[in-house]
Order: C-alpha cells, then structure tokens, then sequence
C-alpha cells in the first residue's frame, strides 16, 4: 500500500488547535523522505525513503491539520514537553517514540497536560 | 551497534537510551504488556488504574481524622465537610473523579480488596461535598469566563454542590459579611509606589470589587507579583468558603509536577519559610476578623473545643505523589473530561518566575522524569529554621520572626535619607493604639507581612513593566483584600488586646547619610 490510514484523536485541550474537533482521520504515505521533512520531494534525484514514523505523522500534523499556535503543539522537531503521545493504547515511550513506524489502521492519540491543565 | 564498533559506518547513531527499565511487560502483575512508563516503571492499564487510586488514597486518608492515625486504622471521622478546590485544570479534574468515585459514588472498583476493620462503611465518610471555582478572568483582559463550563462539569457528579466564586470577592465586603466576617469600619489602603508600604485612608470610598481588583493588580510591580497575587487571593478564597461550608478539608488537585513547581516557584520568590505549608497546611482564621453575633457566651470545655475545632481548615494535595503525566492517562482512561485552564498574561508582559519554573520542570518531566519526585522528596526533608511571629496578614500564613531586620541589614534601600533625624522617639509598640501617631513612624503594612508577600509587593523591575489594566484608576493608594482590612481595623482599634504581628517592638530609625558613611568608610575602596 502507497498510504496508511490512521485515527488521531487529541485530548486535553490540544483538539482547540486542530478545529476543535477531537477526531481525526488521516491518510498519510507508507514512504516518506528519510530527511524528514513532510513536503513532497523535490524534483530530480531520487530521495531516500523511510517508512512513515511517528516524527513524520507530528510534522504532517502540524503542516496539514494545525490550524494556529504551532508552538504549543509541536518544539524542536517532537512534540512539545507535557504531551502524552498514546500508539495503540500504549506510551509511545514504549514504542521508541517517534521511531516508532506507522501501520495502517494505527490509533494516535496527543493529549495534553498543559493548557488543559 | 556503540560508538567505538569500527564496523558500524561513519553516520551510526549511538542507539538511544530507553526510557523504561528492564522490559515492556507490566512491572506488577509480570504478565500483561505495558500501557504507559512512569518514571522508567512500565505499568499495564489494569494495574496502572487501581495503582493511582491508591496513591490518592495513601496521600489523603491519614490526614481525615482530626489526630493522626496510631498504629491501629480507624474508620475515618472528619470533624467537618469536604471543600474540592477546582480550577478546571487536569489536576483538579482528576482529583474531582477520585473524590467522588471513592467517597460519594463509591465505586467498588476502587476499594481495597480486603474487607476488615478498613472496610468502608456503608456511611460517607463526608456528609457534605462542595466544589468550589474561583473565576479569574476579570484579572486578566481578554480571558474568557468558564463559570458556566466548570457548572457543567461538575453537575457530572451527582450529589455535589458546586460554588462559583470570582476573584474580586477578595475585595468585596458585601461578599466578606456574607460568609461571616466583620463589617469593616475604615477605609484603609496601602501606597505601593514605594517599599514603606504605608497605610493611608483611601481617598474616596473603596470603589467596586472588581475596580479595586484591578487597580491592585495593576499596582503590582512586577509580572511575577500580579501571578502570585491571584494566586494567594485564589487560596484565601477557597480557605474562607471552607470555613462558610463547615468543612474541615479543603482538598486541591496539585499533581507532583504542579507541586514541584510550585515548590521551586515559591522557594525563589523567597517563600521558602513556607515549604511545608505548600504540601500541606493548617489554617485557622484570624479571629479578630471574625463576626460574633451572639455574642460570649458560656461554654463548656468540650463545646469550645469542638468550635475550635470547626474553624481549622486542613489543606491537603492528595495528587502530590502523582505525576501530571499519570494525571493525564487516568483522564484519559477514566473518560474524566477536563475543561481547561488558560494561561495567565497579558499584552507585553514577559513570562514571570512561575511561568519560567513551569517550562522548567515540564522540561525535566519529559527528559528526566525521575528528578521531578525528587525535587519534591528533597524539599520534604526541608525544616526552617526560625521561629514563628504571627501569621501574614496577606497570605495567612506563618510568617518568620526578624525578616525586616534582616531585610534592612543586608539589602541596600531605595528610599532617600530624610533630613537629620535622630532615634526617634515614639515607641513602636504604641503606635496601634495611641491616638496620636508619630510623624516619624507612620504606619505601614511591612510589620503585618510575611517576607514572600513584602517582597512580592515591593520588588521592582528594572524595566517598565506594562500594567494589565492600563486604564484602571491609577491610584496612589490602593484597596486591600478584606481579610487584611478586617484585621488591620481590629489593629487600629482601641478596645480589643493588640497582638503585634511579630511579638517584638520594631523601632526604625531612618539614618543620615553622613552617619551612613561613617558605618561603611572602613570597606570603601579608594578611586
């Protein structure tokens, strides 16, 4: 499969910068640049690829879903300090957090401690 | 794959470090694969649940019975109802579920297993739950009022009675009688512009609540000073309202992160006399400032005892040992739904200590979750030195004997040297109560305040510091809460013992320069 198909969903507070809306279904690609950057690839050589991880999913977030203030979702690279990231039910910590590579049908959850609390 | 494996190519990246012990399977039962890592401990969700519950339980229910349990368990007696002191934040959301799944719904998932003596009964252990919420967006401009989100959320919970307070109820004497207090007599204010802190009569009568609540505010001189003052006047608040709902708990949702800042945020602002007042603390309400309407009358040892008793509030942290990240998986769990807290600010004003500790320690949290417990654990072994003097009049809290003449001995002050004056002649002592106040000792607020609170008011910025509320009356002399009016009139008053707050006679002597020279000639270095 080119896409993985995830369900996002944000807690906490964190669902006022992304519309208001607490669920989320998004369709991301299985490859992505193994830079890490979420834009299409630049024309000419061919880029190295990855299998979509978490890191990637967080800046995709950011670049297609985010709606204002990218500074209390996103800090040098990862999620900001204070944002519980759930994979599965599971602590991302767990998983090795944003290595940790993306399957289809994967259920992400951001939730925050901060603004909500 | 290491760092000095010569066949591991040029980009090999040292493999990071886990950020969990041993293995993923839950550290509890052995068996069920992890949910969640706390501090490198790897939990599963039906060991991570029951665990928080008993956490909370551990951290509160010592301290229900009046006098701490022996070594034998007693059923749980508190001499008065229960205050939930609610913000809408993560903690107070939290803890507003364990409260009531524990103690009103009585939820059997989260009893302990074995039956006994421990057992709860099929009577509550509180009679009465009240919610409280003190609405803080009139401190600041642009933020919205939750009232009406936070009623909601706790009509949630079923038999709980809910008050909404507002922040300018700590400036609001119709609110103060309400709840008991003294009707307060004088209009008496406070200058801020300088450190004297001198008390003035105010000018024209104290304005609206929320008028006065501004213009103190905006009379603080610092960033910092606006956010600890919300914070104390928020407290007070909920200290009162404990005292008008007959209870003798009043409970709040500091987590161990929340608390270890709050910690290091006090510590810095020179609140570390009262580090163990911030886990936990016992107030008792000044009783000059209390009404009395039926007057004195007889009483026998165990009825005083027991009105005694009533008029203590025990403020408890039962989430401390709880980490915020723990907080925020049992609300996810639990399907606790939580309303939210906005930050405090306003336009150009720069982030105060509180803010800078939080980004601190929610920093650490993430990165090194284990030094967070220990900042909390450390300051827990913490015992000030010095003795009490009284309690402040601002914060109600117990205020350290000698801290302004430590202050005025190793700090350099701002105020200039009056003409020549030597000792003055009045004693300080009287000054409450002659009728005729010395030229040369006015009085001033200092005397009453705690260091925290005298520091709050009067350390200034080097910068300009932009007000909230630019356009409220700039006025030199401003309102003061009513629990510090009520006991600064008892003070001027003739009739009743006063108690100076410091239990000492405090002379101050302005000196003149030359004689300040003189003191210093020996250490000045020459040109």
């Amino acid at each position: 499969m080119s896409t993985i198909s995830l369900k996002i969903e944000f807690g906490g507070g964190l669902e006022l910068l992304f519309s208001n809306q607490r669920s989320h279904r998004v369709t991301i690609p299985a490859l992505v640049p193994a830079s890490g950057s979420s834009g299409d690839s630049s024309s000419g050589e061919e880029a190295a690829k990855k299998p979509a991880d978490l890191s990637y999913l967080i800046s995709w977030l950011k670049d297609h879903l985010l709606k204002e203030r990218a500074e209390l979702f996103v800090e040098n690279g990862t999620v900001r300090p204070g944002i519980l990231v759930l994979v599965n039910d599971a602590d991302w910590e767990l998983e090795g957090e944003g290595d940790y590579q993306l399957k289809d049908g994967d259920e992400i959850v951001f939730i925050s401690t901060l603004h909500g609390g | 794959m290491s760092c000095g494996n010569p066949v591991a190519g040029a980009d090999a990246l040292m493999q990071r470090r886990k950020k969990y012990d041993k293995t993923k399977n839950c550290l509890k039962c052995k068996v069920a694969q992890g949910n969640l890592v706390i501090r490198h401990a790897v939990y599963c969700k039906d060991c991570f649940l029951p665990l928080v519950v008993h956490k909370f339980r551990r951290a509160l229910e010592p301290t229900v019975n009046p006098t701490p349990d022996g070594p034998r368990r007693t059923a749980l007696k508190p001499a008065g109802n229960l205050l939930v002191g609610f913000s809408g934040g993560l903690g107070s959301s939290v803890l507003l579920d364990l409260v009531h799944r524990c103690y009103v719904a009585l939820d059997k998932s989260t009893m302990p297993a074995d039956g006994g003596r421990d057992h709860p009964r099929h009577e509550r252990v509180w009679k009465k739950v009240t919610v409280c919420y003190v609405e803080v967006c009139d401190a600041f401009p642009g933020m919205k009022d939750r009232t009406d989100e936070i009623a909601q959320a706790v009509k949630r919970y079923d038999e709980l009675d809910f008050m909404p307070l507002r922040i300018q109820d700590a400036f609001d004497r119709s609110w103060w009688e309400r709840i008991g207090g003294r009707p307060l007599p004088s209009e008496l204010g406070v200058s801020l512009v300088d450190e004297a802190l001198l008390l003035e009569s105010l000018s024209s009568p104290a304005g609206d609540p929320l008028g006065s609540l501004r213009t103190y505010l905006s009379s603080l001189p610092t960033p910092t000073a606006v956010t600890t003052s919300v914070q104390t006047l928020t407290r007070l608040l909920l200290l009162h309202t404990a005292l008008q709902t007959g209870s003798s708990h009043l409970v709040l949702g500091t987590s161990l992160t929340s608390l270890a800042v709050s910690l290091i945020s006090g510590v810095t602002q020179g609140a570390g006399y009262n580090i163990r007042e911030e886990v936990q603390e016992e107030w008792t309400p000044e009783p000059e400032a209390c009404a009395s309407p039926d007057g004195p009358q007889p009483e026998d040892e165990g009825t005083r005892k027991r009105k005694a008793g009533k008029r203590t509030v025990r403020v408890v942290r039962p989430l401390r040992d709880i980490g915020m990240k723990e907080c925020a998986a049992w609300a996810w769990w639990a399907r606790v739904p939580i309303v939210g807290k906005e930050k405090w600010g306003w336009a150009g004003a720069k982030p105060g200590i509180g803010t800078l500790t939080k980004d601190f320690i929610v920093g650490l949290e993430k990165d090194y979750p284990s030094t967070v417990s220990t900042i909390v654990r450390t300051c827990g072994k913490l015992a000030p030195k010095g003795k009490v003097s009284g309690r402040c009049i601002l914060c109600g809290r117990p205020a350290q004997r000698g801290v302004q003449e430590w202050k005025s001995r190793i700090s350099i002050r701002s105020q200039p040297a009056p003409p020549s004056l030597t000792t003055a002649s009045a004693d300080y002592a009287s000054v409450p109560t002659a009728a005729a106040v010395s030229d040369l000792l006015r009085p001033s607020l200092t005397p009453y305040l705690c260091y925290a609170c005298h520091t709050t008011l009067t350390s200034k910025s080097a910068r300009p510091v932009p007000s909230p509320w630019p356009e409220a009356a700039q006025s030199p002399v401003v309102t003061l809460p009513v629990w510090t009016e009520a006991r600064l009139s008892s003070a001027q008053g003739g009739d009743t013992e006063v108690a100076h707050v410091h239990g000492e006679i405090m002379q101050t002597r302005r000196v003149g320069q030359d004689e300040m020279k003189g003191i210093v000639d020996e250490f000045l270095l020459d040109d």
